[in-house]
């Protein structure tokens, strides 16, 4: 196979090396292999001059020029080692036509993920043909197994699809002025909401820089969840600041805990404990506010929140399960994480009592004694079935009951 | 001449990328275990003098210096590399297409823009090709641009300037170096509906790293080995390659001086 030449003839008709003819020359010449010889047909009496010193200049070798039959000039050039070479066909196939949609679920099929990515390669889109010799790019996430589960696409798709405009999608006109106890444990709610997901789209933005370009689809669906994740910052605060009251507060409790999510370095454990644990169990607190909710506008948006917490939830496990399934030593390295960020949280206490007070508020739905009391109840529940939807997720990811209870059993008291 | 163990090198700073050249040269000459320290010139007939007094051991020479060395030191210099593209170089001779050139005998009485008088490709060269084919220059009008002298037309301005007349009209033909003519049409700068290639000269060969005839054969050898070493591949010496203009070093050769000997000795120039 070695020894195979391939030839290819072009006609250059009459154009000047400078006047057209590079952008028929240079492509032809990145279709052969090394050592390929091309036959330039040309009519212009300067390309005899002209295309050997671009061969010199470009370090392809010049093999000369022969007259052939029409007044023709027949230039020889073999293909210099120095130029992007005629790559074996890329591992991807070609896009079927479809009707009206294009997916990134039907691209990944014919354009699978590598299991490893080279940094040199750059910001060089997954498929193209690399010139060697690039920069070297400080990606570290440069394994599929660390950080590409084969439902990115998928879930890219969907993200893509249920976006929604945080000005107009809410009904704004239907959220009530409410007496001042509940507008108070509203606006304290919103607050917490708000401050986590500040967090929420802090701590995946730092990871986007550090996966390869090789995976697009995982940082394409980070930007969607972080998209997401300002929309819910906007209308949380909207909803917050139209209680007409002031913002609420913001605990050491929630600061210590989000600093300690923010510090963890390693894109699976954050992944983990933001999506697993913090998302999965902010999923039943948005249920539980919406079931409480004191007006439509309210309901709307903590459901519309909650739809987009589900898909971040839906990442985090599929990116935690494809990770586990490819090195088991990681079940101990996530419970690892979760030990050491408990144990930096040792002593701050249990959930922030502002928001204690505030969800038991909005569940009563006043203050009046006997409903204080069935809110305090159904604040309750709210913290058994947190733990037990945790539980529920964490042996969905691959672990054991008694480890997902001690993990849901170390989970911050902030929720997230 | 240094007694340590360093190699002194001379290059010319004809533009501020010579320092950025030099310093990543340097440090992968380290790497290679070879000490090399540089110094920067203003101009090459400075640095051919210096050579010649041992204060450097190596000079970066155009053909020019080369020459010049080559003939102080009566043969004797060592020539220890060139790079790929200073093989083979060629001059133009590029005209405008509403001058009716056809041949080189046309340029009788025309304007004939050429490029500083010490350079190689587009001055002293050139000039003395178009007469070898027997074409009487003095009947032509020359325009010069003898711009950035003693730097031996490195940083190209007089080739270019020499294109800019043409594309202007206040020339009707001129003489350039065939890597400014290709480059130039490579990156759009050339109106091919303007300017057109009349003529190529025989090949000639560039620039060489010179050494003063007593250079201790290991550093010689040293030298050689740390040159050669660098490659294209490499990203961090792709871009010194890139600046410098090559993508390979190549062991010297003597054979392509004897065009640019002859000239100077035509021109009274030795």
């Amino acid at each position: 196979m070695s020894a195979e030449i391939a030839v290819m003839a072009l006609d250059c008709g009459d154009l000047p090396l400078g006047g057209g003819l590079l952008s028929l020359l240079r492509p032809a010449l990145n279709d052969l292999e090394g050592g390929g010889i091309l036959a330039v047909l040309s009519r212009a009496a300067s390309v005899r001059e002209d295309l050997p010193s671009w061969c010199r200049a470009e370090r392809h070798e010049y093999l000369g020029v022969e007259a052939i039959p029409g007044d023709i000039d027949r230039h020889m050039i073999a293909r210099g080692v120095f130029s992007v070479s005629k790559q074996a066909p890329p591992d991807e196939g070609k896009l079927k036509p479809s009707e009206g949609e294009q997916t990134a679920s039907s691209v990944l099929d014919i354009s699978p993920l590598p299991l490893t990515a080279d940094p040199s390669t750059g910001f060089a889109p997954r498929g193209a043909r690399v010139e060697p010799g690039g920069p070297a790019y400080p990606f570290t996430l440069n394994q599929r197994e660390h950080v590409a589960p084969p439902e990115v696409a998928r879930l890219y798709d969907q993200a893509v699809s249920a976006q929604w405009d945080a000005t107009r999608d809410i009904p704004w006109e239907k959220a009530k002025t409410l007496p001042f106890p509940l507008a108070s444990a509203l606006a304290q709610v919103m607050t917490f909401l708000a401050e986590n997901e500040l967090s929420a789209l802090y701590v995946p933005a730092r990871f986007i820089p550090r996966i390869h370009p090789a995976y697009a689809e995982v940082a394409m669906f980070l930007a969607t969840q972080l998209a997401d994740e300002a929309r819910h910052i906007d209308v949380f605060l909207k909803r917050a600041r139209l209680c007409g009251v002031g913002l609420g507060i913001s605990s050491v409790t929630t600061s210590r805990s989000l600093l300690s999510l923010m510090q963890t370095e390693d894109f699976t454990e954050a992944a983990f404990l933001l999506s697993v644990l913090g998302e999965g169990t902010f999923l039943d607190l948005l249920s539980f506010i919406e079931r409480f909710a004191p007006d439509e506008a309210t309901a709307e948006l903590v459901r519309r929140a909650k739809n987009d917490e589900s898909r971040h939830v839906h990442f985090g496990l599929a990116h935690v399960r494809y990770g586990l399934t490819n090195d088991p030593s990681l079940y101990g390295r996530l419970e690892a994480a979760v030990r050491r960020r408990a144990a930096a949280l040792h002593g701050v206490g249990g959930v922030p009592a502002p928001l204690q007070d505030a969800l038991t508020i909005l569940a009563a739905g006043s203050t009046e004694p006997k409903a204080v009391a069935r809110g305090h109840e159904a604040y309750r529940e709210l913290l058994e079935t947190m733990h037990t939807s945790r539980v529920r997720r964490l042996g969905h990811a691959g672990f054991t009951l008694e480890q997902a209870e001690t993990i849901s059993d170390l989970h911050t008291p902030n929720f997230m | 001449m240094s007694n340590d163990e360093t190699i002194l090198l001379g290059a010319v700073a004809y533009d501020p990328k010579v320092l950025t050249i030099w310093e990543g040269i340097r440090e992968h000459f380290q790497e290679q275990g070879v000490p090399m320290d540089f110094a920067l010139f203003s101009n090459y007939e400075r640095q051919v003098e210096e050579l010649l007094k041992g204060h450097i051991d190596i000079a970066w020479n155009t053909p020019l210096a080369h020459v010049h060395v080559r003939q102080r030191t009566r043969g004797e210099s060592l020539s220890l590399g060139m790079r790929d593209t200073d093989r083979d170089f060629h001059a133009k001779v590029v005209v405008r297409r509403d001058a009716g050139i056809k041949s080189l005998k046309d340029l009788a009485g025309k304007t004939l823009a050429v490029g500083s008088a010490d350079s190689t490709q587009a001055r002293i060269l050139p000039l003395y090709f178009i007469a070898k084919e027997g074409v009487d220059v003095s009947q032509t009008k020359l325009l010069a641009f003898d711009t950035d002298l003693g730097k031996h037309g490195d940083t190209g301005t007089s080739e270019i300037d020499v294109l800019k007349a043409l594309h202007e009209g206040r020339a009707d033909a001129g003489t350039v170096g065939d890597l400014i003519w290709v480059n130039e049409q490579s990156a759009g700068h050339v109106d091919s509906g303007k300017v057109e290639v009349l003529w190529t000269t025989p090949g000639f060969d560039h620039c060489m790293f010179d050494a003063h005839p007593s250079l201790a054969p290991e550093k010689t050898e040293a030298f050689k080995r740390a040159l050669f070493a660098m490659k294209w591949e490499n990203p961090q010496q792709r871009r010194l390659l890139e600046l410098e203009g090559l993508r390979e070093w190549l062991p010297p050769r003597e054979t392509g001086y004897q065009s640019l000997q002859e000239a100077l000795q035509q021109q009274g120039r030795e």
